[in-house]
C-alpha cells in the first residue's frame, strides 16, 4: 500500500515538514501552547497532500477511530497493545481531532526528509471530519464507537452523520475492516449497508441492563423502517440489545464475548472502548494474550477518568460533554459512592468552540440522578449561572443537597476541596475546555 | 374541579421522538415550578401508544425539536382523531409552547432539507421550508421582544416592562408568517426566517418558538404566565401564583446579555 513518493513532492513535503516542525519547536520553546494544531496548518499550505503522503507511509497499517463518546480512551487503549507487540506508533493524543490535528500528530514522528517513523497510524478523526479525511487516507480500519447527540449545534443530526459516513467509505477497497458498535441500531445499520469486511463488538451482559431507557436517547427506532425498536435489554443511552418487531433488522452478531473480557479503568463505557480497541488489535493481527496484558497495565488516557491527589484529597476528572457521556459519568460515580454520605461533586459547563455553543444539551442529562445522591454540588464555567439552574430544577423534596454557586474555577475547585470529606474521593465533572482548565490549574501551569 | 387544590395536566407531544435539543427543560420547568407552589402535576407522554382520549384531557401543551425523520413519524402518528384533539385544544385556549419542529408540524407544511413535503396541521397560519442541505443553519443566542399583542399586555403588567426572551437557537428551516400574529421582534439572532425580523407565532394561547436554551427557565415569567391561563381556563376563575425565588434565571440572563453586549431593558 505505500505509494512511491515523486521525488517533487518528497521535495515539496519535506519543506513542509521542516517549517512545520521548526514553528511547533519554537511554540514549544516559546511556551506560547501545545502547538497541536498549528503545524498541521503550515504543512497543508505548503504541501496539501501532506496528509495523505505522511499516512501512506504507515506499513502496518491506518486505523481511524470514530465516535461521538471514547475516542482518547479506545485509540490510547489500541496504542498500548500496538506498543506492547513492539510497534511504533504515530498517534494524535491531545483530543486534536480535527484536519490540522491529525497532520500534525503525524508530523511529530516525521523525519525531516518527510519519512514517517512510525509502523502504524492510530487517529481519532472527529465525525464531521471523516468524510473529509478518508479521500486523502486509505485507512486499511475504520473503528466506529457510537453515535450520539453531540454538539448539535456544529453537526446536525445523528441520522445525517451516518448517511455521511456511509457514502464516504463506500468507495474504499473491499479489504477495508470496519469495525462497529453492534449495540447502537445506528451503526449496525451503516454495517448492513457496507459492501467492506464489517465486524461487530457489543454487550452481552445482562446484568447490566438499564432498568429504563434514559431520556437522552437518539435512536430507539428502527433506522430501516421508522418502527420502534424492541429491546431485550439497554446497557446505556440507546445500547443494547434490540431487533426491530416489523422488519425484522436486528443487532449483528458480535465477534468477541464480552464476559470474557476485562475492562480498563471504572464505568460501563469504558468496557465498551475496551471491546473496541481489543477487537481493532485482533484484526490487525495481535494475538489475544498480549492484549490482554495491555489492558491489564492500562493508564488513564489524557483527562478521561483520571485520579490525582491534590492537597492531601483524591480527585477524580471524568469528561462529560454531552447527555449520555454525562449520564454515565453520573450513574459511575453514583456507584462509587454509592455507600459514602454527603459526597462532593464539581461540574463545569463552558460554551467555547470544542464543547459547544449551544448547552441546551444540560436539560437532557438525568442531573436528577446526581442531585438525589445529596452532598453537596458545586458549579462553574462560563455558563456557570445555566448549569445552576438546571440543578435547581433537578431538586426533590426527599434528596436534599446543597448547591454551591462559583463563577471563579480557581474558588469553585478550593470549595469543592474544602467540602470533600477526608478519604473521600473529589468528582470533576468538566466539558472539554473546562476539563484542560481544570489540569492547568491542578497541575499549576495552563497547558493552552 | 377544585380550585383550591389545583390539579394540572401537562401533555407532552412524542417525548421520544421530539426532544432532540434539550425541549424537555419546559416541561421540568413548568412541573417544578408548579409543585413548588403546592399545585399538582400530571405529565402525560402524548405519543404512538397514546389513546385520543389522553390527548383530549390536556390542561396544557408543550412539543419540543426533532429530526427531520422523527418528524415524520410523527406526522404518520398524529392524523385523524388525534390530529382533531390537538386542533380542538388549541383552538379552545389551551396554552402551549412549542419549540423548532413542534411549530413547523402546526403550521400548513414544512419542506425539508430533502424528501417530500411534510403536511402540517394547519393550525397556525405559517409555513416552513430548509433552503436545502447546504444552507447556513441559523444558530446561536437569541434575544427578541415579545409583542404578541395580549401576551405582551399581561407580561409587561407584571414585569413592569415589555418582556425580553432570551434563548438559543438552532434551525436549518425557514418560518414564514400568513395572518397569524409574531411571537415577538428579534433584537439579537435569526428568529424565523432571518429576513423580516420576527420570532415566533402566537395563537390563542398557544406560542411557537424557534428559541431553545429551554426557553422557559431562562424566562420564568412565561413560564408562569402558561401555568396561570391554564389553571385559569380550568377552573374557570383567576388564579395567581405565590412568586418564586428567581435569583438563578435573572443571574444567567444577566450574564447572557452582559455577553451580547445588551443592556436587558
Amino acid at each position: 500500500m505505500a505509494i512511491k513518493i515523486q521525488w517533487a513532492d518528497r521535495l515539496r513535503l519535506s519543506l513542509a515538514v521542516l517549517a512545520a516542525n521548526t514553528i511547533a519547536a519554537m511554540v514549544r520553546v516559546l511556551r506560547l501552547g501545545a502547538a497541536s494544531v498549528l503545524p498541521g496548518t503550515i504543512a497543508s499550505r505548503i504541501h496539501p497532500r501532506a496528509l495523505a503522503l505522511l499516512a501512506s507511509q504507515a506499513q502496518g497499517g491506518v486505523v481511524l477511530i470514530v465516535g461521538t463518546n471514547g475516542k482518547t480512551t479506545t485509540s490510547a487503549l489500541l496504542k498500548t497493545i500496538l506498543e506492547r507487540q513492539e510497534w511504533r506508533v504515530a498517534h494524535n493524543a491531545a483530543g486534536a481531532n480535527l484536519e490540522n490535528g491529525l497532520i500534525t500528530a503525524l508530523l511529530a514522528n516525521t523525519s525531516f526528509t518527510g519519512k514517517l517513523n512510525a509502523d502504524s497510524i492510530i487517529l481519532e478523526v472527529d465525525e464531521n471530519v471523516l468524510p473529509k479525511v478518508l479521500p486523502q487516507i486509505q485507512p486499511q480500519y475504520i473503528l466506529a464507537l457510537n453515535l450520539f447527540r453531540d454538539q448539535l449545534d456544529r453537526y446536525g443530526e445523528v441520522d445525517i452523520i451516518s448517511q455521511r459516513w456511509q457514502k464516504a467509505i463506500a468507495p474504499l477497497p473491499a479489504a477495508t475492516t470496519i469495525i462497529l458498535n453492534a449495540d447502537d441500531p445506528t451503526l449496525g445499520y451503516l454495517g448492513q449497508k457496507l459492501t467492506q469486511k464489517v465486524v461487530f463488538f457489543g454487550l452481552n451482559e445482562p446484568e447490566n441492563y438499564l432498568d429504563e431507557i434514559p431520556h437522552a436517547v437518539d435512536s430507539i427506532y428502527c433506522p430501516s423502517c421508522g418502527h420502534p425498536l424492541t429491546y431485550q435489554g439497554v446497557y446505556l443511552s440507546h445500547l443494547g440489545d434490540f431487533h426491530c418487531p416489523s422488519c425484522g433488522f436486528k443487532r449483528g452478531d458480535l465477534a468477541v464475548n464480552s464476559s470474557e473480557w476485562p475492562q480498563i479503568l471504572i464505568g460501563l463505557y469504558n468496557k465498551y472502548n475496551t471491546l473496541a480497541a481489543g477487537l481493532t488489535a485482533l484484526e490487525m493481527g495481535i494475538a489475544k494474550p498480549i492484549i490482554l496484558e495491555a489492558i491489564k497495565n492500562f493508564q488513564a488516557a489524557f483527562g478521561r477518568a483520571e485520579e490525582l491527589e491534590v492537597a492531601g484529597k483524591k480527585v477524580r476528572i471524568m469528561l462529560a460533554k454531552n447527555p449520555v457521556g454525562m449520564n454515565e459519568t453520573i450513574r459511575t460515580v453514583n456507584e462509587i459512592n454509592r455507600d459514602r454520605p454527603s459526597p462532593t461533586t464539581l461540574m463545569i459547563l463552558n460554551d467555547r468552540t470544542p464543547d459547544g455553543t449551544d448547552v441546551s444539551w444540560i436539560w437532557d442529562v438525568d442531573t436528577e440522578k446526581l442531585a438525589a445522591k445529596g452532598g453537596t454540588i458545586v458549579v462553574s464555567g462560563d455558563r456557570v449561572y445555566d448549569l445552576a439552574l438546571r440543578l435547581n430544577y433537578s431538586q426533590q423534596p426527599e434528596h436534599p443537597f446543597q448547591l454551591i454557586v462559583k463563577e471563579e474555577l480557581s474558588e469553585a475547585i478550593a470549595t469543592a476541596l474544602e467540602y470533600t470529606p477526608p478519604g473521600q474521593t473529589l468528582h470533576i465533572l468538566p466539558t472539554y475546555s473546562a476539563m484542560l482548565e481544570v489540569r492547568g490549574l491542578l497541575s499549576g501551569r495552563q497547558i493552552l | 374541579m377544585n380550585p383550591e387544590k389545583p390539579q394540572l395536566t401537562i401533555g407532552w407531544l412524542y417525548p421520544t421522538l421530539m426532544s432532540t435539543y434539550g425541549d424537555r427543560g419546559n416541561v421540568i420547568c413548568l412541573q417544578q415550578r408548579a409543585q413548588w407552589r403546592g399545585i399538582e402535576v400530571a405529565v402525560i407522554p402524548l405519543d404512538q401508544t397514546a389513546s385520543t382520549a389522553a390527548f383530549e384531557n390536556i390542561d396544557l401543551l408543550v412539543g419540543g425539536g426533532a429530526q427531520d425523520r422523527q418528524q415524520e413519524i410523527v406526522m404518520r402518528d398524529l392524523r385523524g382523531a388525534k390530529a382533531e384533539a390537538i386542533r380542538h385544544q388549541i383552538a379552545g385556549g389551551t396554552p402551549g409552547v412549542f419549540t423548532c419542529g413542534a411549530p413547523q408540524l402546526l403550521g400548513h407544511y414544512y419542506e425539508p432539507a430533502l424528501g417530500q413535503r411534510i403536511e402540517g396541521l394547519g393550525l397556525f397560519d405559517f409555513v416552513s421550508k430548509h433552503p436545502g442541505p447546504d444552507a447556513r443553519r441559523c444558530i446561536g443566542n437569541v434575544v427578541f421582544q415579545l409583542t404578541a399583542s395580549r401576551l405582551a399586555a399581561d407580561l409587561t403588567k407584571t414585569l413592569g416592562q415589555p418582556p425580553i426572551i432570551i434563548g438559543f437557537e438552532n434551525h436549518g428551516g425557514r418560518t414564514y408568517l400568513g395572518e397569524v400574529e409574531a411571537l415577538g421582534k428579534v433584537i439579537k439572532g435569526y428568529g424565523n426566517n432571518g429576513e423580516d425580523g420576527m420570532e415566533g407565532a402566537f395563537y390563542g394561547n398557544a406560542i411557537a418558538t424557534y428559541s431553545h436554551g429551554p426557553i422557559l427557565p431562562k424566562n420564568p415569567f412565561l413560564a408562569d404566565w402558561l401555568i396561570q391561563t391554564a389553571l385559569t381556563q380550568k377552573y374557570q376563575q383567576s388564579i395567581t401564583l405565590s412568586p418564586l425565588d428567581d435569583t438563578l434565571a435573572m443571574q444567567a440572563r444577566t450574564a447572557m446579555f452582559k455577553r451580547l453586549g445588551f443592556d436587558g431593558k
